[in-house]
């Protein structure tokens, strides 16, 4: 079976998009092939430029121009080129193809997202009703918009605390007055409201994994950061079995009856054996290759699911595999360039 | 007027500056514009080559012009 | 055969924008040629530019889509339109045919109601600056007073006196909804017991009866779940009054605060997504209701939504006067209105349309307004094909807050008309002249220039 699919991401760059793993693991599939449309929002992403994975790329307007602009390319693109699956992989593409995948859908473009409610679990205000569901914590926190409510979170959460705006920027603050300076930093630079967390000790561990829609697991693996970037990036991981985590990622996709990729990323104390639950993104994360690497081809299962091929039934994974980032680079003339600036695509 | 004569320019409207590395995409009346300067053609030939050649008033083929020159202008390609 | 003409542009591709829709959300150009079957230029021909328009059809259309949200899921509701949105007198008359009564927050409005011919139990009156000649007004013909502070309990109490009967009040209250920021500064706070004060002291009084709760969580509110926070607060609050003190809380007005398919600038999802439908607010709000009222109570439940209704209904036509390009390359457009016109464009990106097909690509643009002042921008940023003078732009949603709120700087304020549903169209407020301005103004003698 040849199957089009449309994968947007693919800024291989170093802060990187998931498209590029995306890919790679849909290439890998034995059982259907795949051939990778790449969706990209700059002439210079990586990818338009990567042949052996991305056979032909498109220019997309930006999400934020809605139906008009957003969905009228994706159908230019179906009728022109052909697509038959479109993977969004970006956090501000989401909720465009939620909200308008029935029309897709309609048009012969299927998707594999959750629904627009399951959508907004992940924000911030839900979490901890979804980590009291799923059985782990997550570290205290306040949302303030004053000194005043600043000083209360303070003394009702303990220092030290983090200082976070709502979208960007997070400080440790040992004491009082560096909450407040860091308080007044983040207002500055981006406005409130502002979130007081508990600071909580262990490490950084995270699962991949996909739900099926119907309480059924697409596919799971848990991996801990090694050594990350100056930018916070993975570049070295190891998969691990932290029970605690991985049996709350089941329960997510249980109880909520997820549908699509999501990353859970948590913060584990493993001498007090505790899981706090940090953040829920409903997409790829940049290194799911990395599942794939270890036999546990996520991507792959949802276009079998989407297309009602037979589901691979993925129980287990090694503990203990390394994963590698490296760095690489190519030569190429300008003309792909020069197309895909004047044309749009490639 | 040198820095134009330099300018690798393809008909999709796509142009590069080998001096500065910079790109630049141009319309078809755009191109038209370029291809004349590269030519070494004075505004007025253009002007009279531009009625020639579309659908357009003098007044407005020559408001035009003039922006399009303005424009070079601030990319230093004039 | 001469080519196709269009304009030339060249654009530098820059690291981080080689998109060739540009980084505008507005890259869709658009293309209207009439608003409710009415050319624009049959429009501004008869009725000069700019020009405000507003839609009979829209404006019907977009208040009874709301209201039905909320009546086929609850028995009692009643809208109250609110004026600061837009006092223009047919469009308050349309939304009161409609079956609206009149919600208004100063005196100004409150005798603009009545001049309309609205009794003054159809008038819901709120605010925090009410004076005492218009609070006793208001008290004697029975409107429907909302107290703010307990300087206004006071003021009721002596009119109470004077009027020698008692005045049926309610009080709004603020709370937290989760919204921020928390609206806090109209009304009594809920959490610190405030809100609970103000009853007692009512209660003291005797002279006034308290028999409704008025709350307003805030401004385009993008969140239906506060809404259903805010309904709970309030009923509790209302039994916890009506078993304490024994008022009996016949209304629960929840204010508005909807939004309407505008684009905060700021924003990233566009407005068709990021906006959830009516229907959403309505089914937080009842379901909230009726998990928390007592059987068989079904007090009135009054919306003042405003912006939600009258946005979208109107559009500001207006003229590309001149174009000229600035040092940084960018190509600037002059229209023939601004945020003299557009109070809202301070917060607003607009949807923008021409009245013609363009030809040639997009180029950064900015279109600037009519003053000579430097804030006065309507969209610093999009991608606009290169436009000939005389090109008409039509923006919009712009109903709301900009016919109340506009300013007659240095301009003079122009038409509004209205495109009636059998698309006739009538003036509904005639451009200014000189003497309009000059009217109120006196020049004593000795300054006269002779």
């Amino acid at each position: 079976m040849e199957i089009k699919i449309a994968v947007s991401g693919i800024n291989a760059v170093d802060n990187p998009g998931p498209g590029i793993g995306v890919a790679k693991s849909l290439l890998e599939a034995e059982d259907f092939s795949a051939e990778i449309v790449g969706l990209a929002y700059d002439a210079m992403e990586p990818g338009i430029y990567m042949d052996w994975i991305v056979k032909k790329s498109f220019i997309m307007p930006y999400p934020s121009g809605g139906h008009d602009a957003f969905i009228n390319r994706l159908l230019y693109i179906k009728e022109n080129y052909g697509m038959d699956f479109f993977m969004p992989v970006l956090d501000a593409e989401l909720p465009v193809v939620i909200k308008y995948s029935h029309e897709l859908e309609k048009n012969g473009i299927k998707t594999f997202l959750p629904t627009y409610e399951q959508f907004k679990l992940r924000s911030k205000d839900r979490l901890e009703e979804i980590a009291n569901n799923i059985g782990i914590e997550i570290p205290k926190s306040e949302v303030v918009t004053s000194y005043e409510e600043l000083i209360k979170a303070i003394e009702k959460i303990g220092l030290p605390v983090m200082v976070k705006g709502a979208f960007y920027k997070a400080y440790r603050a040992f004491t009082t007055q560096e909450a407040v300076s860091y308080y007044n930093k983040i207002v500055a630079q981006w406005g409130y409201p502002i979130i007081v967390q508990q600071v909580v000790s262990g490490e950084e561990m995270n699962v991949v994994a996909a739900g099926d829609g119907e309480g059924s697991s697409l596919g799971m693996v848990g991996i801990k950061k090694v050594w990350i970037t100056e930018l916070g990036k993975i570049w070295t991981g190891i998969t691990i079995k932290n029970e605690k985590m991985l049996s709350a990622s089941q329960k997510f996709i249980e109880k909520y009856s997820w549908k699509g990729a999501f990353e859970l990323e948590c913060i584990v104390d493993t001498k007090e054996s505790r899981v706090y639950l940090i953040e829920i993104n409903p997409r790829f994360p940049a290194w799911s290759y990395f599942s794939t690497g270890v036999g546990v081809n996520i991507a792959a299962n949802i276009i079998r699911k989407s297309f009602g091929m037979p589901v691979k039934n993925y129980t287990d994974y090694p503990a203990g595999k390394l994963y590698v980032r490296f760095t690489d680079d190519l030569v190429t003339d300008m003309e792909r360039f020069q197309k895909i600036i004047t044309r749009g695509e490639s | 007027m040198d820095r134009i004569k330099q300018l690798a320019i393809n008909d999709e409207g796509f142009v590069f500056d080998p001096l500065t590395g910079d790109s630049f995409t141009v319309n078809q009346t755009g191109l038209f514009i370029l291809k004349k300067l590269k030519e070494g053609k004075t505004e007025e030939e253009i002007l009279q080559e531009i009625t020639g050649e579309f659908e357009v008033s003098q007044e407005e083929a020559e408001r035009d012009l003039i922006d399009f020159i303005e424009k070079l202008r601030s990319y230093r390609l004039i | 055969m001469k080519k196709i003409y269009e304009k030339p542009v060249i654009t530098k591709l820059q690291t981080g924008f080689m998109n060739k829709f540009g980084s505008s959300p507005l890259y869709a150009r658009k293309i209207r040629k009439d608003i409710d079957g009415v050319p624009i230029s049959e429009l501004v021909e008869k009725f000069g530019s700019p020009l405000f328009v507003i839609s009979e059809k829209k404006l019907r259309e977009k208040f009874r889509q709301i209201y039905n949200a909320f009546s086929t899921r609850y028995p009692n509701v009643q809208f109250g339109w609110s004026y600061k949105t837009n006092y223009l007198k047919a469009v308050c008359a349309v939304l009161h045919q409609e079956g609206a009564i009149a919600e208004v927050v100063s005196a100004f409005e409150y005798e603009k109601a009545r001049n309309l011919g609205i009794e003054g139990k159809e008038i819901i009156f709120n605010g925090p600056h009410k004076p005492v000649e218009i609070l006793e007004v208001a008290a004697s013909e029975g409107a429907k007073i909302h107290i703010d502070h307990f300087d206004e309990i006071t003021d009721l109490e002596k009119i109470a006196e004077k009027l020698g009967k008692q005045i049926k009040v309610a009080i709004r209250i603020n709370m937290d909804t989760g919204i921020h920021p928390q609206w806090d500064r109209f009304g009594f706070n809920l959490e610190t017991g405030q809100a609970l004060d103000a009853v007692k002291r009512i209660a003291s009084g005797g002279k006034l009866v308290l028999n409704g709760l008025h709350c307003h969580i805030g401004t385009f509110i993008l969140e239906p779940e506060a809404y259903g926070r805010e309904v709970e607060k309030m009923v509790k609050f209302a039994y916890e009054v009506e078993d304490n003190f024994g008022f009996k809380i016949e209304y629960l007005d929840i204010g508005g605060g909807f939004p309407s398919k505008n684009r905060l600038k700021g924003t990233y999802l566009p407005p068709d997504v990021a906006v959830p439908p009516v229907d959403e607010y309505a089914e937080k709000i009842t379901e909230s209701l009726y998990s928390n009222l007592r059987p068989g109570d079904f007090p009135k439940l009054i919306l003042e939504t405003g912006r939600a209704i009258v946005d979208e209904a109107e559009y500001l036509i207006t003229t590309v006067f001149a174009s000229k390009r600035l040092p940084d390359g960018r190509k600037a457009y002059i229209a023939d209105a601004g945020v003299n016109l557009l109070f809202t464009a301070f917060w607003y990106k607009f949807n923008i349309e021409i009245d013609r097909e363009v030809q040639g690509s997009n180029e950064p643009a900015v279109i600037y307004g009519p003053l000579c002042m430097n804030i006065d921008i309507i969209d610093e940023g999009t991608m606009l094909s290169p436009l000939e003078r005389g090109t008409r732009l039509i923006f919009s949603p712009v109903g709301a807050y900009n016919n109340t709120q506009w300013m007659q700087f240095i301009e003079y304020r122009p038409n509004v008309v209205m495109v009636m549903e059998d698309q006739t169209v009538e003036v509904i407020r005639e451009k200014e002249n000189l003497s309009d301005i000059e009217k109120r103004e006196r020049l004593p003698e000795r300054l006269k220039i002779k």
